[in-house]
This record gives structure tokens, C-alpha cells and sequence, in this order.
């Protein structure tokens, strides 16, 4: 189960609202590409996964990016704080705020609401770690637009610590698909699993028997 | 940088020798990585010199200021990062001992900052005549960042 810790995985202290960079920041609250997404589609693919190096990777990495989506959210929180009607009027964070005010809403950046379409879910562990190697890329993508559009060092500093988690996250996943890692525990613990991971077995390690 | 510096960083990985076709490679982290500590590694948001790959170069310099809170986001982020080598390398044991050994500089860290400050969880509200829980401020406050 899960408990809840009362602190963030790293400091967020914004001095300066900022609406123009809440409405850009937002999508990795609940885009495409955002910590929410991220957070679903790995707790949701474990339950598929055959492996404990597996198991554990996407249990661990599933839950930090819920860390991670309370971190946006603390952002897009202290970028709004203490605004007034005419401190946002004629910003881009008019359409939102006549949707949400400034509460935290999952939507992207151009307005589209959070949807599980943005991930998927398999069910074949090769499938979907490759699917989460391309959804961190993506992150870190999100991340680097982010920095290419905001000059605020305070913003900055927590967005450069997020976009550094995505490439350990990467990394992570990479090492979790590799034969390597997986290839012997097969013969150990899993020969009479079922056809599929025999057929997974074979594609591996290049066998053509078991 | 040469060959030998990027191997000293840790920043070459392994791929093995004759790999399956039709399959994505990630190189593999080799065992006993080098290794930041805690308070750089997480302003830099890795423990691990070799996968340190900012954007534009654009790396945080200045660590943390030292706070009950920040001691604890350090130590629990070291944690953090050896838990995920370890899902992936079970069979490192100097990866093992520095992750037990965070884990009990976290536990001391822990109860720091529960005597000092707040509670962490609902396990650590030890006061008997005020529910302490609801005290602000909340950790996604601005407030959050002035005391402790």
C-alpha cells in the first residue's frame, strides 16, 4: 500500500508567480508525456511483468514518479499563487483559468484534459518496456522544451533535477530488457511459466530450444 | 574527453557480446559505478557521475542549504537511486552496504526531524494533545521552504 510522506523528493521554493510559465508547465502534470501518465502506466504494467528485477523496477520507478506529479503540481501551485484577475488577463493562462481558476487540473499545455490513451498497458513485458523506454524520452523532451522556454532559475532548478530522473529512468529500463539481465533466471524459475514466456525465452537468449 | 576518462566517470557501459536481433539495447551500468554524495547527487538529480547528461550543460552548481528537510530529501535520494541500480544489479555488494548505509543514516535523519519539525506519516504524529498532522505548511507550499 501506499503512505504518504509530508515532504516533496526535492525543494520546490518558486519566489516569482509566473502564469506564462504555469500554462507551459502544466503538460507535465497531466500532458501526454506528464508524471501522471508516467505514474499509471508503470504501476499498471507491473501486475504483466514476469521477472522480480522487473516487479520491483516498475513498482520503484512508478511510485518516485508520483513524487515526481506532486512536484509539478507544487510548481504550478507557488507560479500561481497571490495573482490577481488582471495578472492573468491577456496571459495564455486565461483559457485555463476560466476552467480551473488556479487549482491543479490535469490537462496538457494545449488544453487537451488527461486521458489514458496517452499509455498503454500490453500485457507482453517486451512491449511494454519498450514502450516505457520512448515515454521517458519523451519526459525528457517535455523537460528540455521547458528549459529552452522559462528563464527562471528557481523553476529551472527543479526542472533540471526532473529531466535527470528520466535519464536514469531510461537507463533503468534499458538494463531491466536486456537478455542479460533476464536470461538466466529464466532456466531457474520460469520454464514451466507457459508458452509465451518459452517463446520470449527463445527471442532472448537465441536459443532455438529449451 | 579520451577513452580512459569516460571509463573512469563511469559514463561506458556494457553490451553483451552477441545480442539477440530485433530487441532495444540500453548498455548496461557496469557494477561499482562511481558515485556523487548525497547532497550533490541530488542537486545534480543522479547519484552517478556517468549518467549525469544534463541539457545545454545546464547543471545545478549550488547544493541545497542544510536543513532538517533537505537532509532528508538528500539521504532518502540516495535510497532512492541505489534502490533502482539495485533492482537491476541485485548481485552488487558494495551497492548493497551503501544503500543499507544511507538507509540507517535516513532512519537517524528521520527521527531528527520529527522531534524538530513535524511528522512525516501518519506512523510518526507523537504528540498526545494536539493532532500535529494538519500543521501547516504542506510540503507544496512556498511556506514549506522557510523553516526546517
Amino acid at each position: 500500500m501506499f503512505i504518504y510522506n509530508k515532504k516533496l523528493q526535492y525543494p520546490v521554493k518558486i519566489a516569482r508567480p509566473n502564469p506564462r510559465l504555469a500554462s507551459i508547465i502544466i503538460s507535465q502534470y497531466g500532458g501526454p508525456d506528464g508524471e501522471l501518465g508516467a505514474s499509471m502506466r508503470y504501476l499498471s504494467q507491473r501486475y504483466s511483468m514476469p521477472f522480480d528485477e522487473q516487479k520491483g523496477l516498475l513498482t520503484d520507478i512508478g511510485t518516485e514518479e508520483l513524487g515526481h506529479l506532486e512536484m509539478v503540481g507544487a510548481i504550478i501551485h507557488q507560479l500561481t499563487r497571490n495573482l490577481k484577475e488582471k495578472d492573468i488577463e491577456n496571459t495564455p493562462l486565461a483559457q485555463y483559468f476560466v476552467d480551473h481558476t488556479v487549482g491543479v487540473y490535469p490537462t496538457s499545455a494545449s488544453g487537451f484534459p488527461w486521458t489514458a490513451a496517452s499509455m498503454q498497458v500490453k500485457g507482453d513485458p517486451i512491449t511494454d518496456l519498450s514502450e516505457d523506454l520512448a515515454a521517458e524520452q519523451k519526459a525528457r523532451t517535455t523537460y528540455d522544451n521547458i528549459l529552452r522556454l522559462s528563464d527562471d532559475p528557481d523553476v529551472n532548478d527543479v526542472i533540471k533535477f526532473l529531466r535527470e530522473r528520466e535519464v536514469v529512468h531510461f537507463q533503468r529500463f534499458g538494463e531491466a530488457n536486456c537478455p542479460e539481465t533476464v536470461s538466466s533466471l529464466y532456466f531457474d524459475k520460469y520454464r514451466h511459466y507457459n508458452f509465451i514466456l518459452k517463446g520470449l525465452l527463445l527471442i532472448k537468449t537465441g536459443k532455438t530450444s529449451l | 574527453m579520451d577513452l580512459r576518462e569516460r571509463k573512469r566517470d563511469g559514463k561506458l557501459g556494457h553490451l553483451p557480446a552477441r545480442a539477440p536481433l530485433a530487441n532495444a539495447y540500453v548498455p548496461f551500468q557496469l557494477e561499482d559505478p562511481p558515485k556523487y554524495e548525497a547532497r550533490k547527487a541530488l542537486v545534480r538529480g543522479t547519484l552517478y557521475p556517468g549518467l549525469d547528461l544534463p541539457f545545454r550543460g545546464m547543471v545545478n552548481q549550488k547544493e541545497k542549504p542544510v536543513t532538517p528537510t533537505t537532509e532528508l530529501q538528500a539521504l532518502g535520494f540516495a535510497v532512492q537511486e541505489l534502490a533502482l541500480y539495485l533492482d537491476t544489479h541485485p548481485d552488487d555488494c558494495e551497492a548493497l552496504q551503501l544503500y543499507r548505509k544511507y538507509q540507517k543514516m535516513y532512519d537517524a535523519a528521520k527521527k531528527q526531524y520529527t522531534n524538530k519539525c513535524r511528522p512525516l506519516n501518519h506512523m510518526t504524529v507523537t504528540d498526545d494533545k494536539k493532532y500535529t498532522w494538519l500543521c501547516d505548511p504542506w510540503p507544496w507550499e512556498y511556506a514549506a521552504n522557510k523553516e526546517g
